[in-house]
C-alpha cells in the first residue's frame, strides 16, 4: 500500500537515513517516525490579543453599557439596583428603557420570557435567514424600521446596544482607551507616527491600535494576562492550524511554503486537558479559510509575507471568523517540538465587530463590555485599508499571540477521508 | 422476579453436576481424571451465546467469575476451574436478567412467539415450543425428554406461583441458563467409549468460531456428518468460509498474546497523558485486526507476523505512533522500509501492556515474549529481591533503563533470570511505556542492540527478524494452537501429534488457517474425551432439595 501524499524517495529514506539538517528538528520530538521530513505543522491552542500594560493606564478601566446606564439613573434609582446583586434587574430596566428588543426565531427559550417572532408568509420558519430576511421578520414584529440583527447562534432576533451601536452612543461614555506608550505588536506600515507603540524590547513603529481601542476593557485584557492565555484553549471545536513546507535546515531556511488552514476537528486533548501532540488534523473544506505565503527561517524563527487570512472563531455562542488583511505570522520553534507565535496584521472593522455583537447585550454587560464604546473606538483608530468610496479606513492593525502544539495535517477532510491514509506533515 | 421459583428451577444442580462430573465436585485436585471432559464457557462464549440465540439487544450484565490462565492460556484454564458459590450466585443473577428480557413487552413476541390461549389453557404447548426451540441450542445438543418435560413443569408450576405465564417461563429459562449443562461444555462418552458427534460439534465452533453451535452444526450432528473425517472436513471448511471464524481467529490471538490483559490497562497520566483506556482497546483491536488481515485475509505466514510493516490504524493512535491518519474508521497503515515499526514485537499495545504505568520494563517486556511467544517458563522473582535500583528512574548516572539493569545484574541471583529475559527486552527499549518511539532516555542515547539464540541484533526490527526465523516461535504457536483447541496440556503421545502439526505448519507455508484446519479436524475426530483436572470446588451453594 502506497502512503499518499509521501513521495517513494522519501520514503524510503525513512527516519535514520534523513538529511543530518533535519535530525535537530526531530530530536525535538525524540525522533518521530512519520510525516514528511520537510514539512512541520501546528495546531494553535491558545490564542489571545496582546499589547501593553503601562503602569497608570487603564485607571479607571472601561466599564459595561450597563453601568453607564445605571450611572444616568437617579441616586434613589441607582440605590434600588445594587451591583451586581441586581444585574439581572437592571438589565431588564434597560431594555426597557432603551427599546432593547429580543425574539425567538423558533422553539422555546429555558426561562420563557422570550416570544416566537412571526414570519412574513413568503420566508418558512426554520429558515436560515439573511441579514435582510432578518430586517423583514424584525420590521413585522415591531422593531424601530431597519434595525434588528439575528444572535445567540442565530437563534434569536434582537435590537441592542449591541446590535445597532450606533442607535446608543451615550452608552460608549464608560470606554476607556489604551493610552501607554509601550505596547506588543508589528511595524506594519514601515511608517512612524505619533499612534505607534514601542515595542517591550524598545522596538519602533508598532502599529496595534486594537489594543489601544480595547485594551483597557477587562475582558480583553483579562485574556491576555499570561496565566488566563496559557491556561484556556480558544477556538478548541474548530482551530487553526500552520503547516510549514520544503524546509530544508529547520534552523535557518531562506524560503519555506506556509499554509495556514481551518481544522475540521477540535483540538485532541489528553487526560490533563493539554492538547495531544502529533494528532492529526483535516483542513476545513471551506477554502476561504486556508491561505498560503512564502515565509524564512532566522535562528529558528519563521516570518512570512503578508498574505490575507481569515481565522475560525468558534467559542461557545461565537462563531466570527476573524479577517486579517496582510497579516504576517512570526513562528519561533520551540527545543521541546512546540511552537509560540503570532499573527499581526489589519483586522478588519466588521469582523472583529461581529466577535463583540456576538456576545449579545447580556455577554456584554456580564463582560464588562460597551459595545457602543468599542465600535466608537476602532471606527475611529482604524488605520488600514481606507475604503476609496467613504474615505474611511476599514481595518485596525492588531496583534494576536498563540501557543501551539506539533501536529500532522491531512489534507482537506471530505478528501482526506475518502483516502484513508496521508502523506501529512511533521 | 422473586427468588424462590428459581431456587426450585435450580434446585438439585449440584447433584446433577455430581452425578455428571463425579470428580468435580468437593475439593477434587489431584483426583483421578473422569472419563469426561468439562470446560467453563469464558465470558466471551456465554455473551456470543446469548447473542446468537436471543439476539445482540439482548444485554448481559454482571459479573462473570475470573477466568484462570494455564500455563500461559485461559483456554486451557477452562478445563480446569469450576464454579464457585459467590460465582454461581452471580451466574444466576446474569441469568435472571437475560430471561426477564426475553419475555418482557419488547421481546416475548419475537423471541417467544406463542401464549396461552383457548387451545393452551396452561401454556404447556407453548412452553415445550419455546424450550423445543431454545434448549438445543443453549444445550448444544438436543433436550432428552426428561429435561424437556421437567423445563416445562417448572415453568408451570412457576406461573402458578407467580401469578402469570411469562414470569413463569422466564424463572425456567434462568434455571436453564444457569445449568451446567448450558454453562460448561461437557463431553461425557456415547456407548461406544467415542466422542458423541454434538460434543464434536460444539468443539469445532468453539475452536474456530468462538460460539456455539449453528443450527446447520447441530443438524449436521444429528445426521451423522460428523463421524466420519470427510464429514468433519466439510463442516470445518465451512466454519471457516464464513466471516465468523475471524472471531474464532481473534478469540485464540487475544487469549495466546493476553491481549484480555488489555482490557483496563491503565497507565500513569502524567507521565502518559496521551494515553487512556480507549487508547488501550484501540490498541488491542489493532493488533487483532493486523492479525487477522495477514493470517486470515492474506492467508499469510505466520512468521512475517513479526516482519510485517502493515499495521491497522486509526486516527486516534497516531499520536502514539507519529504519523499522520486520515478518516474516522480502522485502516491498513504501511509503515515505509527502514522506519523503527514493523511486526508485532513493535506493536504499542504490547510494549504497552508489558510495562509499568510510568515506565518500561525489558524484564516484564522479555518475560511476556519469552512465555506466549516462545512457550519458555519464566520463573517468579524471589519475595525478597530489591528493586531499589532499577526503580530510580531520575538516577543522575544510570541515565537508561539498560544502565539500571546492569547494576541490578551485578546480583548473580537476579542475574540468571534476567539474562533470559532483558536482552529480548532491552531490544525494545526504543519504545516507551506506551508504546511511543525514542531515541534517547534523560537525553543518553539507547542502546537496543542484544542477542537473541546466540544472534546478534541491533534493534527491534532486526529482533523481529530474528524471531521471524526462528523454528522454537513457530513451534511455540503450533503448540498453544493445539492446547487452546484441546483446552489442556498435551500428555502420552499429545507431544507426537504436535510435533505432526508442527511439521506440517513449516511443510505448508507456516499458515495459520491450514493449522487451525488441521487441529480442527483432528481434534473433532478425537476418539475419545479427556479431562483436565478440576482445581476450584464446584456447587451451587444450595442444598438439593
Amino acid at each position: 500500500m502506497r502512503v499518499a501524499g509521501r513521495s517513494a524517495a522519501l520514503r524510503r529514506l525513512g527516519v535514520m537515513a534523513l538529511p543530518l539538517a533535519i535530525l535537530p528538528l526531530l530530536a525535538a520530538a525524540d525522533a518521530p517516525t512519520g510525516g514528511n521530513p520537510g514539512t512541520r505543522a501546528f495546531v494553535i491552542t491558545n490564542i489571545f490579543f496582546v499589547g501593553g500594560a503601562d503602569a497608570g493606564t487603564c485607571s479607571p478601566m472601561s466599564v459595561s453599557a450597563l453601568e453607564t446606564f445605571r450611572e444616568s439613573l437617579s441616586p434613589e434609582e441607582q440605590a434600588r439596583y445594587p451591583q451586581p446583586q441586581k444585574r439581572n434587574e437592571l438589565s431588564r430596566l434597560m431594555d426597557e428603557r432603551l427599546g432593547f428588543r429580543r425574539m425567538l426565531l423558533s422553539g422555546t427559550d429555558a426561562g420563557g420570557r422570550l416570544r416566537i417572532a412571526q414570519f412574513p408568509p413568503d420566508i418558512p420558519r426554520g429558515t436560515q435567514l439573511t441579514p435582510d430576511q432578518a430586517l423583514r421578520v424584525a420590521a413585522l414584529n415591531g422593531f424601530p424600521k431597519g434595525r434588528g440583527r439575528l444572535a445567540f447562534s442565530n437563534r434569536t432576533i434582537a435590537y441592542s446596544a449591541c446590535s445597532n451601536p450606533e442607535d446608543f452612543p451615550q452608552l460608549a461614555r464608560g470606554h476607556r482607551l489604551y493610552e501607554g506608550r509601550t505596547a506588543e505588536g508589528m511595524d506594519l506600515d514601515g511608517k512612524r507616527d505619533r499612534s505607534d507603540f514601542v515595542g517591550p524590547a524598545g522596538q519602533t513603529g508598532i502599529d496595534n491600535q486594537l489594543w489601544r481601542a480595547i485594551g483597557c476593557t477587562k475582558a480583553f485584557r483579562d485574556a491576555s494576562a499570561s496565566a488566563e492565555r496559557e491556561r484556556t484553549f480558544l477556538s478548541a471545536r474548530a482551530p487553526t492550524l500552520i503547516r510549514i513546507e520544503g524546509i530544508d535546515d529547520p534552523r535557518n531556511d531562506p524560503d519555506v511554503t506556509v499554509t495556514i488552514s481551518a481544522a475540521a476537528d477540535p483540538i485532541v486533548q489528553d487526560g490533563r486537558n493539554q492538547a495531544v501532540e502529533w494528532a492529526s488534523y483535516a483542513d476545513d473544506a471551506d477554502r476561504r479559510l486556508t491561505a498560503t505565503t512564502h515565509g524564512r527561517i532566522v535562528d529558528g524563527v519563521l516570518t512570512t509575507d503578508p498574505v490575507d487570512v481569515r481565522l475560525n472563531y468558534k467559542e461557545q455562542i461565537l462563531d466570527s471568523p476573524r479577517d486579517l488583511r496582510a497579516a504576517r505570522l512570526r513562528l519561533e520553534l520551540k527545543p521541546d517540538g512546540k511552537a509560540e507565535g503570532g499573527f499581526y496584521g489589519y483586522y478588519t472593522l466588521d469582523s472583529f465587530y461581529l466577535s463583540i455583537e456576538q456576545m449579545t447585550q447580556d455577554g456584554a454587560n456580564a463582560s464588562g463590555v460597551s459595545c457602543p464604546g468599542v465600535r466608537q473606538a476602532i471606527d475611529r483608530l482604524a488605520d488600514g485599508y481606507r475604503d476609496s468610496r467613504t474615505g474611511k479606513y476599514t481595518a485596525i492593525s492588531s496583534a494576536l499571540r498563540f501557543y501551539a502544539t506539533p501536529a500532522f495535517t491531512t489534507g482537506v477532510a471530505a478528501r482526506a477521508d475518502a483516502a484513508g491514509q496521508a502523506g501529512g506533515g511533521r | 422476579m422473586k427468588r424462590r421459583p428459581l431456587s426450585m428451577a435450580v434446585a438439585g444442580i449440584a447433584a446433577a453436576l455430581a452425578a455428571l462430573l463425579p470428580a468435580a465436585t468437593g475439593h477434587s485436585e489431584g483426583a483421578a481424571a473422569p472419563d469426561g471432559s468439562v470446560r467453563r464457557l469464558t465470558e466471551a462464549q456465554y455473551r456470543r451465546t446469548i447473542a446468537d440465540v436471543f439476539g445482540s439487544d439482548i444485554r448481559v450484565v454482571g459479573r462473570f467469575e475470573p477466568d484462570l490462565r494455564v500455563d500461559g492460556l485461559l483456554a486451557v484454564g477452562t478445563s480446569a476451574i469450576s464454579v464457585t458459590p459467590g460465582g454461581f450466585d452471580q451466574y444466576e443473577e446474569i441469568a435472571r436478567g437475560i430471561a426477564t428480557q426475553v419475555t418482557d413487552a419488547d421481546h416475548r413476541e419475537r423471541l417467544v412467539g406463542c401464549a396461552p390461549g383457548p387451545q393452551d389453557a396452561d401454556g404447556r404447548t407453548c412452553a415445550g415450543r419455546f424450550f423445543d426451540r431454545v434448549g438445543p441450542l443453549l444445550f448444544r445438543r438436543p433436550l432428552s425428554p426428561a429435561e424437556r418435560t421437567g423445563y416445562v413443569d417448572v415453568t408451570l408450576t412457576a406461573a402458578r406461583t407467580l401469578g402469570g405465564f411469562d414470569a413463569g417461563l422466564a424463572a425456567s429459562l434462568a434455571g436453564m441458563l444457569s445449568s451446567p449443562h448450558y454453562l460448561f461444555r461437557m463431553e461425557a462418552p456415547g456407548a461406544d467409549g467415542r466422542l458423541d458427534a454434538y460434543a464434536r460439534a460444539s468443539r469445532l465452533s468453539f475452536f474456530l468460531w468462538n460460539a456455539p453451535p449453528d443450527q446447520a452444526l447441530l443438524d449436521a450432528a444429528r445426521g451423522g456428518a460428523l463421524s466420519s473425517d470427510a464429514g468433519i472436513a466439510a463442516q470445518v471448511d465451512r466454519l471457516m468460509a464464513s466471516p465468523r471464524f475471524v472471531d474464532g481467529m481473534r478469540a485464540f490471538f487475544t487469549d495466546f498474546l493476553l491481549l484480555d490483559d488489555m482490557d483496563g490497562l491503565a497507565k500513569d497520566s502524567l507521565i502518559y497523558p496521551q494515553f487512556n483506556s480507549s487508547i488501550g482497546e484501540m490498541l488491542k483491536e489493532q493488533t487483532l485486526r493486523t492479525l487477522t488481515d495477514l493470517l486470515v485475509t492474506h492467508r499469510g505466514d505466520y512468521r512475517n507476523v513479526f516482519t510485517t510493516r502493515r499495521m491497522a490504524m486509526r486516527r486516534e493512535l497516531g499520536p502514539i505512533y507519529t504519523i499522520p491518519l486520515a478518516g474516522t474508521d480502522w485502516t491498513m497503515y504501511e509503515f515505509p522500509d527502514g522506519d523503527p515499526r514493523g511486526g508485532l514485537l513493535t506493536h504499542a499495545g504490547l510494549l504497552a501492556l508489558h510495562s509499568h504505568p510510568g515506565r518500561t520494563s525489558p524484564t516484564l517486556r522479555g518475560k511476556a515474549v519469552r512465555e506466549a511467544l516462545m512457550c519458555q517458563k519464566i520463573p517468579a522473582p524471589p519475595a525478597n529481591v530489591s528493586f531499589a535500583v532499577v526503580q530510580d528512574v531520575n538516577n543522575p548516572t544510570l541515565k537508561t533503563t539498560r544502565a539500571r539493569l546492569q547494576a541490578h545484574l551485578d546480583d548473580d541471583e537476579c542475574a540468571s533470570c534476567h539474562r533470559k529475559t532483558d536482552p529480548i527486552g532491552l531490544g525494545l527499549e526504543n519504545f516507551d511505556g506506551v508504546g511511543r518511539f525514542r531515541l534517547t532516555e534523560h537525553g543518553e542515547r539507547i542502546d537496543a542492540s542484544g542477542t537473541f539464540d546466540g544472534l546478534a541484533f541491533s534493534d527491534a526490527n532486526t529482533l523481529g527478524r530474528l524471531f521471524h526465523d526462528s523454528s522454537k516461535v513457530a513451534s511455540c504457536v503450533v503448540r498453544s494452537t493445539w492446547r487452546y483447541a484441546y483446552g489442556r496440556n498435551p500428555v502420552g503421545d499429545d507431544e507426537q501429534a504436535i510435533e505432526a502439526f508442527d511439521a506440517g505448519f513449516a511443510r505448508n507455508g507456516y499458515r495459520m488457517v491450514d493449522l487451525m484446519r488441521a487441529i480442527a479436524i483432528a481434534n473433532a475426530a478425537d476418539p475419545k474425551p479427556r479431562a483436565a483436572r478440576r482445581t476450584v470446588a464446584l456447587t451451587s451453594g444450595r442444598s438439593p432439595s
